[in-house]
């Protein structure tokens, strides 16, 4: 029933086209007494006056075959093959560059007072595990996505034809496939950190003060800091808008036509390249970038020093919770600079 | 050299679909790809038009253009042609292309539609012209026997040209002069950005 | 994935060295000629484009190295099996496998052209889903049986049935799918029988055009040809949508009028895909094209439009005529047709003045319960006109099966014995000479002598014929079994009333490719046994010539022996025959090899008896010929050049007639009655064949006798210079003629009637004398007579508007109602009594919608061939039926839903999908008839054997028709009844 659905539903659309045709078309057509049917016929400039494609009637059950012509393929075309490439590449590039020259400048930010030895959990084994499994089929996601986008111009001159086509071919089943265990990962992230992740003042206060990125100042922060919300809302919005939009694509023309996959895919594409490029300041900040932050979702624990810094606040919350309870031995680890 | 068009008469066309199931019996083509099509525009009112349509064979074709794999490839003919050996099936050629020519057929796997086909201008692909590969793959190669394709050299009413597209052009330009009216060559404009005055 | 061609496979193995030679041919021989041929370049075009620069189109390359996978193949050529345009089918045979099909270019009539259903008729051949061997019906399950049990147990059956009932209880149904020997052979079994029970498709096709046109002028068939319409200035369709029943004609009529910048003028409830080709549309209701054609009369009468000298010299009736005409004022016109005034007169200036002008019909006027008053209305609007028997103009009238022409022209039919001779006892006389069997002989095979000489049962009645009381069937008994060979049920009529008919059969035998909706709705009846399928071969399996719709005669080959169990239809016929105990007689004069009887035996057989239609010259030899020099023929003319050895002045197949024995040489007749040639170049003239003159009562109460010769007009080099009689020895010997005759022929003579040889006509002449004598004089055999506008003898000699038999139109019912009740055919008639109850019932405000039927581009007759072969069924694979925007927002009808369309007789229905759509006009509705294998909602799938079943079942439209049968022909009315369509 599915399929007769879609059938409707396109029907439905090319009656739409074809009435706003017969409402251009001309008065005289229209009288009973005299009518030309080759002197009211249709030309394709005058029908592409009206519309930027050409729809009409098929009788075969692929709808999608009814329109005739669609010459908005060729923006498309250039979206994917220019701008497309354009927006990756700067921001991509753009994001690689600022977290070099921001390394380079700043260096890791250090827990300032030092690794108190003391440690306090912030992730239990399930929020790792559902950041883990959201993050390495992310990886793998973004780097077959970004094959089919940049591995032409840049990995196919390095090898054959035959192999290029070979890694694609597997790189676009693990693109599909793996969506489904990213999509779970995205919606399990939605409802897990909701709670933490609503804004509120103290994250105007927080972004007033730069995040304290520069200098040596630590504005109070809960257990999720502005910077940390706003990665949480694109892993919300992006995660889903890639998701539905990667649906749309995997399933194609089930949902819409032409029009509708060609900005599925520019939606996809373009949250996708931004979404990848999010997610480069993400690692940093979670590796290189600062001192401590790692082990929050490697061993789920944090220093209790790197929480006063960075989550005061949270902490705050926690003390009052349970009390400092919090005996774990840290070993201290001094990563090298 | 030759530079290979389509070219359909839209006011010869009467939407008999000589050159749909030409196509299927050349090529053998399975049930659900459809490398030529016929769509009727205003149907079933004045000024009712048929047009017949397959792979125009794009000047600049932008299927090849979005290939993530670079399947495509044009010859000495200025056919369009694809490898279904590097084809990924990703679809992509058919948001790119202005007349909906590529077909993929489903294999009932979610995700993973099977390899491109698409109208060849009787031409296969490249394999060795005629061998049966390239038949099993691509169908006949007519244009290798001297031959052109089978949907327009069936055509009903000689609506559908195919050929070297300055003869083809000068002819729908002999018939508009004659009769004295045509809807104009569909799709010229967008597959090889010229119009034929007439 | 393109792997079902494993036969190129084979074909590459055994390719051997002439790969080689047939390449570089192909490779460089690729000239201009060949490119613009391929091109598909109009011939009009070809002096302007001597300029471009061809040489170019594609370079020779020299390096194809594997070779075409069709290297080695033969070219063998057939005719395709659908429609009457008669486009040559060039096949690509390896090893005996059908593996390509290349375009025809030498043929003149398709050029290389082929619509949907001639490029894909190789799929027909393989088709998985054809009856592979014989079956039987078993308690209900099809099972197999071996051809010997088959034929045994039928012809025991059909003894039986014989011996209780008498031989008019089989039902003899026919096919316009043979050829001409197949159909003629089917006719002389029936014959050989005991039966007139015998027809064919032309029964619901154009029946009432044969009928209604030989009644005018003396022919039942279309003047012209597809090629001449390209001479016509004016081309009006009325009743015909050839851009999807003969879409390669529309090559030659859109080539046509662009060359002439011609008025096209489409006249239709639909607005068709033929239609959006044209340069006017007239829509009409369904049912009123007489007061259509009356209205363009009533201007062309008014204008003084009319040829007066063409009426003058070779009509007869026009001031019979004229009374009729002028009760059709515009005003009247419009108020039954909704045609306005304005429009009918620009249509009739142009059909009257813009000449020469043609008018082209087919089912759109044929299939009604005034079918035959229609196309004698156009006729009389052509005659009015002076629009026949010159280039450009007459009466182009597209038959609908490949050989439907020729099974009429060798009667396979009800009326008549082969050529149109009559059942008279003179008839059968000469056609026991024919066949060399005595007359007696005959005549014992019948019930008694007044049945052998009383027309047939309508095969659009068979079921009426079964399950009618006895005493209202006039014979013997009533139908008891039908052999039923290439004809489908689900084209007829009435379903719900012949599935009453299916179930009280003794014996139902199905011989054709596929079992058919005959096999599905026989089960569905509840049938349990007393079936059997018998599987045929398809044409392009067999040999023979197949008649086009303009007469041509076109000889086909066998492309492939027939596939599976099954059998060419000349060798079932022949394997009946014995069983039936005459084969002998019937086959004295035809060889039978190996069970098969030999093709060109049987056309020899029908050229020495069809002296009355001009078949007498067209032997196997010429035929074969012309296949072979298609590309001799001239487009337009179709005339080959003189001087050619083998077809030197002969017009393409022969279009009949084509006088005189083969040796004659007579080139065919391209136009019929064109006096502007010589007859030995084709020319012709009216034929008086209602007597010479007639007596005609004036007002004040005498009577003057008014001749029906023609009248200072002739054909060229008529050696007679006004009309004449048709020739008998008598008149050759009162012009001094007969000592033209040789002794042979003047023995042959005598002997067709020693008692009386100056009767012997040249009909009857078996030498062929008379004719060659007439000829010779410059005379046509037949006579020069007068068209008729007053056929007297037909039901309405001058034609009536009569409304349907279930009008929408119920106020107009009593002004113009049907013709009473009668016995027509040995059944009773009720149109009258049938119409009179729904008006009184208010059947139209129960069933407000006109239902109309038609055909697709992808299917042809029943469907179930068309509907098998996956490259047609993958098109269309929905019944449908079209209703207009307005009568489907009223009912909440959305396009692409389901619909219930309920009619207006034994509370049929049957489940559609709407196409919402402007084609047809408010109140009308439309459904192709090609669908079946579904009833009322249920699907019968299952009621095929297993793996024979049609990719793509539907209802058929036929569940929805009703009563109404054409008073001269017993043609069906498939084209307006009443229905109501509500959402499902």
């Amino acid at each position: 029933m599915a399929s007769f659905a879609r059938y409707v539903r396109f029907v439905a659309c090319a009656w739409t086209a074809l009435f706003i045709m017969v409402l251009a078309l001309p008065v005289s057509a229209q009288q009973p007494t005299r009518i030309d049917p080759n002197a009211s016929a249709v030309t394709e400039q005058k029908l592409f006056q009206e519309h930027n494609r050409i729809q009409g009637r098929v009788s075969i059950p692929d709808q999608r075959s009814s329109m005739l012509e669609q010459p908005a393929g060729r923006d498309w075309r250039h979206f994917r093959d220019v701008t497309l490439r354009w927006i990756g590449g700067i921001s991509i590039l753009g994001m690689l560059a600022i977290l070099i020259i921001f390394y380079l400048a700043r260096g890791m930010v250090r827990i300032e007072s030092g690794r108190s030895g003391r440690t306090i959990v912030r992730f239990s084994a399930f929020e790792r595990f559902v950041h883990w499994m959201t993050a390495t089929c992310f990886i793998i996601l973004a780097i077959s996505g970004l094959n089919i986008t940049f591995g032409r111009p840049l990995l196919l001159p390095l090898i054959n034809s035959a192999a290029f086509s070979e890694w694609s071919q597997w790189a676009k089943y693990a693109h599909n496939y793996l969506s489904f265990p990213f999509t779970l990962g995205v919606i399990l992230i939605f409802l897990m950190w909701i709670a933490g992740n609503i804004p509120n003042k103290v994250d105007v206060e927080w972004l007033k003060r730069g995040g304290g990125m520069v200098g040596h100042d630590h504005p109070p922060a809960y257990r999720f800091n502005a910077g940390q919300k706003v990665i949480y809302w694109i892993v919300v919005i992006g995660g889903g808008l890639v998701a539905a939009t990667g649906y749309q694509l995997m399933f194609p023309f089930y949902l819409t036509g032409i029009e509708g996959m060609q900005l599925a895919h520019i939606v996809h594409a373009v949250v996708a390249v931004l979404f990848v490029a999010v997610m480069l300041a993400h690692i940093y900040i979670g590796t290189i970038g600062m001192e401590g932050a790692f082990e929050a979702m490697g061993e789920g624990t944090v220093d209790l020093n790197w929480a006063k810094e960075h989550h005061s606040l949270w902490l705050d919350e926690q003390n009052a919770r349970t009390g400092v309870n919090e005996t774990r031995r840290q070993p201290s680890v001094r990563p090298a600079k | 050299m030759a530079r290979m068009k389509f070219l359909c008469d839209a006011d010869r066309c009467i939407e008999c679909n000589a050159c749909v199931t030409a196509c299927k019996n050349e090529h053998e083509v399975p049930w659900g790809i459809n490398r030529r099509r016929v769509v009727t525009i205003n149907d079933g009112k004045p000024g009712e038009r048929s047009v017949s349509m397959a792979c125009m064979h794009c000047t600049d074709a932008p299927c090849a253009a979005v290939c993530p794999v670079n399947c495509f490839y044009t010859t000495e003919d200025g056919v369009v042609l694809h490898s279904k050996d590097l084809c990924i099936g990703c679809g992509y050629c058919f948001y790119a292309c202005p007349f909906g020519a590529p077909q993929y057929p489903k294999l009932g796997d979610f995700g993973s539609r099977g390899k491109m086909d698409k109208c060849t201008f009787c031409a296969g692909g490249p394999e060795v012209d005629g061998s049966k590969a390239e038949y099993e793959k691509y169908g006949a190669n007519r244009l290798a026997e001297g031959k052109l394709p089978l949907c327009a050299e069936m055509c009903s009413t000689k609506s559908l040209l195919a050929g070297d597209g300055e003869v083809i052009a000068e002819i729908y330009k002999e018939r508009v002069t004659k009769r004295g009216y045509g809807s104009g060559a569909w799709g010229w404009q967008t597959a090889y950005r010229e119009t034929i005055a007439s | 994935m393109l792997i079902k061609r494993a036969q190129r496979q084979n074909a590459q193995i055994t390719r051997g060295g002439s790969a080689l030679g047939m390449l570089t041919e192909q490779g460089s021989g690729f000239d201009r000629r060949t490119f613009l041929r391929r091109s598909g370049l109009a011939a009009g075009g070809l002096t302007a484009l001597s300029a471009l620069p061809l040489g170019t189109v594609r370079k020779a390359e020299a390096a194809v190295v594997a070779g075409p996978l069709t290297s080695g193949a033969t070219l063998r050529k057939s005719v395709c099996t659908h429609c009457a345009v008669g486009c040559t089918v060039t096949a690509e045979v390896l090893n005996g496998v059908w593996i390509g099909q290349e375009p025809s270019w030498d043929s003149p009539i398709n050029r290389g052209s082929h619509c949907a259903k001639g490029a894909s008729v190789r799929e027909l051949v393989h088709n998985e889903r054809r009856l592979r061997y014989p079956m039987k019906l078993v308690d209900g399950q099809w099972t197999r049986v071996s051809w010997d049990v088959a034929i045994d147990e039928i012809g025991d059956k059909l003894m039986q049935i014989r011996e209780k009932s008498g031989g008019d209880s089989v039902y003899w149904l026919g096919s316009a799918k043979m050829t001409n020997e197949g159909s003629y052979l089917f006719r002389k079994l029936g014959a050989f029988w005991g039966t007139n029970n015998t027809d064919h498709q032309a029964r619901i096709c154009h029946s009432t055009t044969v009928t209604g046109v030989a009644n005018t002028w003396g022919y039942g068939a279309m003047t012209n040809s597809f090629n001449d319409i390209r001479n016509s200035k004016t081309q009006i369709i009325m009743g015909g949508n050839p851009a999807e029943a003969h879409p390669v004609s529309l090559q030659h009529l859109l080539e046509g009028a662009e060359l002439n910048k011609a008025n096209v003028v489409v006249i239709d409830p639909r607005m068709t895909r033929t239609a959006a080709h044209a340069t006017e549309y007239v829509r009409l209701r369904p049912g009123t094209d007489i007061p259509v054609l009356y209205g363009m009369m009533w201007h062309i009468l008014k204008n003084g439009w009319e040829d007066k000298e063409f009426i003058q010299q070779r009509v007869y009736g026009f001031d019979d005529l004229r009374k009729e005409v002028e009760k059709w004022t515009p005003d009247e016109v419009e108020r039954v047709s909704g045609v306005p005034g304005a429009q009918l007169e620009r249509v009739a200036k142009m059909f009257a003045t813009e000449k020469p002008a043609t008018l082209i019909w087919c089912m759109g006027q044929t299939q009604h319960t005034v079918g035959t008053a229609n196309v004698r209305a156009s006729c009389i609007a052509l005659l009015l006109t002076g629009n026949v028997g010159k280039p450009g103009t007459g009466a182009n009238i597209f038959r609908g099966h490949d050989n439907v022409q020729g099974a009429t022209d060798v009667g396979l039919d009800i009326v008549t014995l082969p050529f149109y001779y009559g059942l008279a006892e003179g008839a059968w006389r000469h056609w026991s000479r024919v066949w060399e069997v005595e007359y007696d002989d005959l005549l014992s095979r019948f019930d008694d002598k007044k049945l052998m000489e009383t027309p047939g049962i309508p095969l659009t009645r068979w079921f009426d014929a079964v399950i009618l009381p006895k005493a209202d069937v006039a014979q013997k008994d009533n139908v008891k079994a039908v052999f039923v060979q290439g004809h489908a049920s689900n084209s007829i009529t009435r379903i719900a009333e012949s599935l009453k008919g299916l179930k009280a059969l003794e014996l139902l035998v199905i011989a054709d490719p596929h079992p058919t909706t005959w096999a599905s709705l026989a089960v569905q009846s509840g049938r349990k046994d007393g079936v059997y399928l018998l599987p045929v071969a398809t044409q392009f399996e067999c040999k023979g010539s197949r008649v086009a719709s303009n007469r041509s005669l076109q000889w086909g080959e066998q492309i492939v022996k027939p596939v599976f169990e099954s059998k060419d239809d000349l060798e079932i016929m022949y394997l009946v025959a014995r069983k039936l105990g005459f084969a002998d007689k019937l086959f004295k004069n035809i060889k039978v090899e190996d069970n098969l009887p030999v093709a060109e035996d049987i056309l020899r057989e029908m050229n020495r008896g069809s002296w009355s239609t001009g078949y007498c010259g067209q032997s196997p030899e010429r035929l074969k010929a012309h296949m072979k020099n298609q590309h001799k023929f001239d487009l337009v003319t179709m005339r080959a050049p003189k001087d050619d050895p083998e077809v030197g002045g002969d017009y393409y197949g022969l279009p009949w007639p084509c006088w005189g024995s083969p040796e004659v040489r007579h080139p065919g007749t391209p136009l019929l009655y064109n006096t502007n040639l010589a007859v030995m170049d084709g020319g012709g003239c009216f034929r008086p064949r209602f007597g010479l003159e007639r007596e005609e009562k004036l007002p004040d109460g005498s009577t003057r006798k008014v001749s029906l010769l023609a009248d200072g007009s002739y054909s060229k080099d008529s050696e007679i210079k006004d009309g004449y009689p048709e020739f008998t020895l008598a008149s050759l010997k009162k012009l001094g003629w007969d000592k033209d005759l040789t002794e042979s022929e003047m023995a042959t003579i005598n002997k067709v009637n020693p008692d009386k040889p100056d009767t012997v006509s040249w009909s009857l002449d078996l030498s062929g004398g008379i004719q060659r004598v007439a000829l010779m004089h410059g005379c046509v055999p037949y006579g020069n007579g007068k068209a008729r506008m007053n056929a007297f003898g037909l039901p309405d000699p001058i034609p009536v508007h009569r409304e349907p038999i279930y009008s929408p139109r119920v106020d107009l019912v009593s002004k113009y109602p049907t013709l009473p009740d009668a016995k027509q055919f040995r059944l009773p008639n009720i149109g009258f009594s049938v119409q009179k109850a729904a008006v009184e019932k208010g059947v139209a405000k129960q069933f407000p919608l006109v239902l109309s039927s038609g055909r697709l581009v992808e299917y042809e007759g029943g469907g179930e061939e068309s509907r098998s072969n996956p490259w047609l069924a993958e098109l269309q694979q929905d019944m449908f039926i079209e209703i207009n925007v307005a009568d489907a927002a009223e009912r909440g009808i959305r396009d692409g839903g389901w619909v219930w369309v309920t009619g207006a007789e034994n509370n049929s229905r049957a489940k559609v999908k709407a196409l919402v759509t402007e084609r047809v006009g408010k109140g009308v509705a439309w459904m192709p008839f090609h669908f079946g294998g579904w009833l009322g909602g249920v699907d019968l799938r299952n009621n095929y054997p297993k793996g024979t079943d049609p990719i793509v079942l539907g209802e058929s439209a036929n569940t929805i028709t009703t009563y109404g049968y054409d008073p001269a022909t017993g043609m069906q009315e498939p084209k307006v009844t009443l229905c109501q369509i509500v959402a499902a």
